[in-house]
């Protein structure tokens, strides 16, 4: 049994517990809203997986969502159209993007380090945009497309979480590109002696990182109708932390999709059956962290038990 | 003869009616299940709300379940959002908020409305009053701005000087109509010695609090005063002045509570500050949304209502903000060195 099958009986297990401790657990309301909720991070994990399979790292996203989420409301209340905002706030995206890919394909400096500075840099910028305070400017067009479904129960971002979903699926599993960030992730080296254009891919994944991240921006202003310095402060660490649990090796090269997929919807049910039974705060906090430390030991004991059981067993 | 008696007797009954049904005392024993939703755990006023409640609650005789839930500090926004939202798919009866999220709860709080569920806010409002029915407020915040104004110029004194303001979050909309409201009580020629020259944030987050006192006092060397309309601010910088070892110069002042702030205030760092009860205030809004999610009130202006052992309170319209109902809680204690070892006990 593999990891994705491992996530997958502890995903069932969650699920029965939750069915069973609260009754509002399975409706279609509670389902809608706890990916609502929590519906940003995960656009942006998505992305964060082909980061990391390539042995990179994106700490920037966050303050990159902060950032558009800031610009967007200093555009607005200056007078812009918010559609017109919308769009350069996209903009501002793909440079911030490009900004990290830069130092990063060019100066050859780590990703870590870069968007370590990026993280700071960009919620700087935010904050120096609109201070501290909050700003509600938005015309109801824009915070209905946040709040409001538009497609049965679901709202526009469930739906383009979806859309990005299965796009992410096919890159990742049926393409050449896909096969590039894998095999870079594995060795950059002998990737470029292959002749794959490393500096290219890793400049498109930065750079489409840096554009959803501030999509995930926008729609978490439309969410909460209002926007200020602060927004997504610290979601960095809890879209890493999925894109992990799903398997995925901090080195780079291993892991899938699916068992990004499937850490996602242990988190949001786990998160999610805790508050419907009326756990809150810090104990939430420390059980995700206990299941985080469970799933990083458990592929070593296994490999552990192996090494026994081998030399035991050795001819 | 008598037929003039029983009119008079008819009409004093009638106005003794209308005068009972206007001030509505509370039935007992009417289930509803209830949420207290502070700002985040871990800070002593809100436990002491939440034993407000739990008091009201057991005296209610209320069958339906009275649940005291928080987000963590640093994830305070949008776990409140969430709790909200949860409680909304749970089906529960009412929430009483104190916000910290600003209008980025309003959405939130908007769809809880729409299912029908009560939503009252206590100790910090919904600025837009979207979503909101009625807010408990603790004390008139105008009032709370003057209170403010004068301890600075009582502490400062007729000379004169410099002060500054260290807050909570930028949006805790209590904290920000205070500071307004001080501001435009220090336009009074009555304060035109004493000078306000900045407002920073502390989060509410002790360590935070602390480095920006320190910050404070190296930017502004001739600091008299640190202003901290919040309690975990107050006692923040009362700390840092004292390990400083500053407070002959720069004292401490503003909203703190007498247990915390009982040693800062006998050794002079924090020689004046205030407070109102955070018990009471907790007690207040149970009562109040107990009765409008039990159908006993509706929650409009006009309506005066029992809160149990604190007497009788009226909804009326908020003068601090646009839109809003409140009912006013009140009144402020004023700490010093001779009451304060009383109150912290």
């Amino acid at each position: 049994m593999g990891w994705e099958g491992f996530l997958l009986v502890v995903l069932l297990l969650i699920i029965c517990v939750n069915s069973f401790n609260s009754l509002a657990f399975l409706t279609v309301e509670n389902q809608v809203n706890l990916f609502v909720l929590s519906v940003e991070k995960i656009i942006i994990a998505l992305i964060m997986t082909f980061i990391i399979l390539n042995a990179e790292i994106d700490l920037s996203v966050a303050s990159m969502m902060g950032l558009a989420a800031c610009a967007l409301g200093w555009m607005v209340e200056s007078g812009t159209s918010t559609s017109t905002a919308i769009g350069l706030c996209l903009i501002i995206g793909l440079v911030g993007g490009a900004f990290n890919a830069y130092w990063i394909t060019i100066v050859k400096l780590p990703s870590l380090v870069v968007t370590l500075a990026m993280l700071i840099g960009f919620r700087g910028l935010g904050r120096v945009l609109i201070e501290d305070r909050s700003i509600r400017v938005f015309p109801p067009w824009f915070e209905n497309l946040g709040q409001q479904p538009i497609l049965g129960p679901l709202p526009l971002s469930i739906l383009i979480f979806l859309v990005l979903l299965v796009i992410a699926v096919v890159i990742l599993q049926y393409t050449g590109f896909g096969r590039y960030v894998y095999v870079i992730g594995i060795s950059q080296e002998v990737a470029t002696y292959s002749g794959v254009r490393v500096a290219r891919v890793k400049t498109i994944l930065f750079m489409v990182s840096g554009l959803i991240s501030a999509l995930a921006g926008i729609l978490f202003s439309a969410r909460l109708g209002s926007v200020r310095g602060d927004m997504g402060l610290g979601f960095e660490l809890d879209i890493i932390t999925m894109v992990l649990l799903g398997g995925v090796s901090i080195f780079g090269g291993a892991g899938s999709i699916y068992g990004v997929i499937l850490s996602i919807l242990i988190v949001l049910y786990l998160r999610n059956g805790m508050s419907l039974s009326n756990v809150t705060g810090h104990i939430q906090t420390g059980v995700i962290g206990v299941i985080l430390i469970l799933s990083a030991m458990i592929p070593n004991i296994k490999s552990w038990l192996e090494s026994i059981f081998d030399k035991k067993y050795a001819p | 003869m008598h037929k003039k008696i029983i009119s008079i007797l008819t009409v004093t009954a009638l106005l003794f009616g209308a005068t009972v049904m206007a001030h509505t005392i509370a039935k007992k024993g009417m289930r509803a299940d209830l949420v207290l939703m502070p700002k985040f755990l871990g800070i002593l006023v809100f436990d002491q709300a939440n034993n407000g409640a739990q008091e009201a609650h057991k005296e209610l005789g209320n069958p339906g379940k009275l649940e005291f839930l928080g987000p963590t500090p640093e994830n305070s926004v949008a776990g409140q959002i969430e709790i909200l939202t949860t409680a909304t798919t749970q089906g529960q009866d009412g929430i009483m908020i104190s916000n910290n999220a600003g209008d980025q709860i309003a959405p939130a709080a908007k769809a809880a409305r729409a299912k029908g569920m009560t939503v009252v806010t206590w100790d910090s409002p919904i600025p837009s009053a979207d979503g909101e029915q009625l807010f408990i407020a603790q004390v008139d915040f105008n009032e709370t701005g003057m209170v403010m104004a004068d301890m600075a110029l009582n502490i400062i004194g007729p000379g004169g000087g410099e002060f500054a303001v260290l807050s909570a979050t930028p949006d805790a909309a209590n904290q920000n109509a205070w500071n307004a409201s001080m501001k435009e009580h220090l336009k009074d020629p009555k304060y035109s010695k004493i000078k306000l020259v900045d407002l920073v944030y502390g989060d509410d987050q002790s360590e935070k609090s602390y480095n920006q006192a320190l910050a404070l006092v190296d930017k502004y060397p001739n600091l008299k005063l640190i202003m901290a309309p919040t309690t975990v601010g107050i006692a923040a910088a009362a700390k840092a002045m004292q390990d400083e070892g500053m407070c002959d110069q720069v004292k401490v002042s503003g909203l703190g509570l007498p247990a915390e702030m009982v040693s800062y205030t006998l050794n002079g760092c924090a020689p004046e500050f205030a407070l109102w009860s955070f018990v009471d205030l907790g007690y207040l809004s149970y009562y109040a949304t107990y009765m409008m999610a039990t159908g006993q009130i509706e929650g409009v202006a006009g309506e005066t209502f029992k809160a149990g052992r604190m007497g009788y309170y009226t909804i009326e319209k908020d003068p601090t903000r646009d839109k809003g109902l409140r009912v006013k809680m009140g009144p402020f204690s004023v700490y010093n060195k001779d009451n304060v070892e009383a109150a912290s006990k």
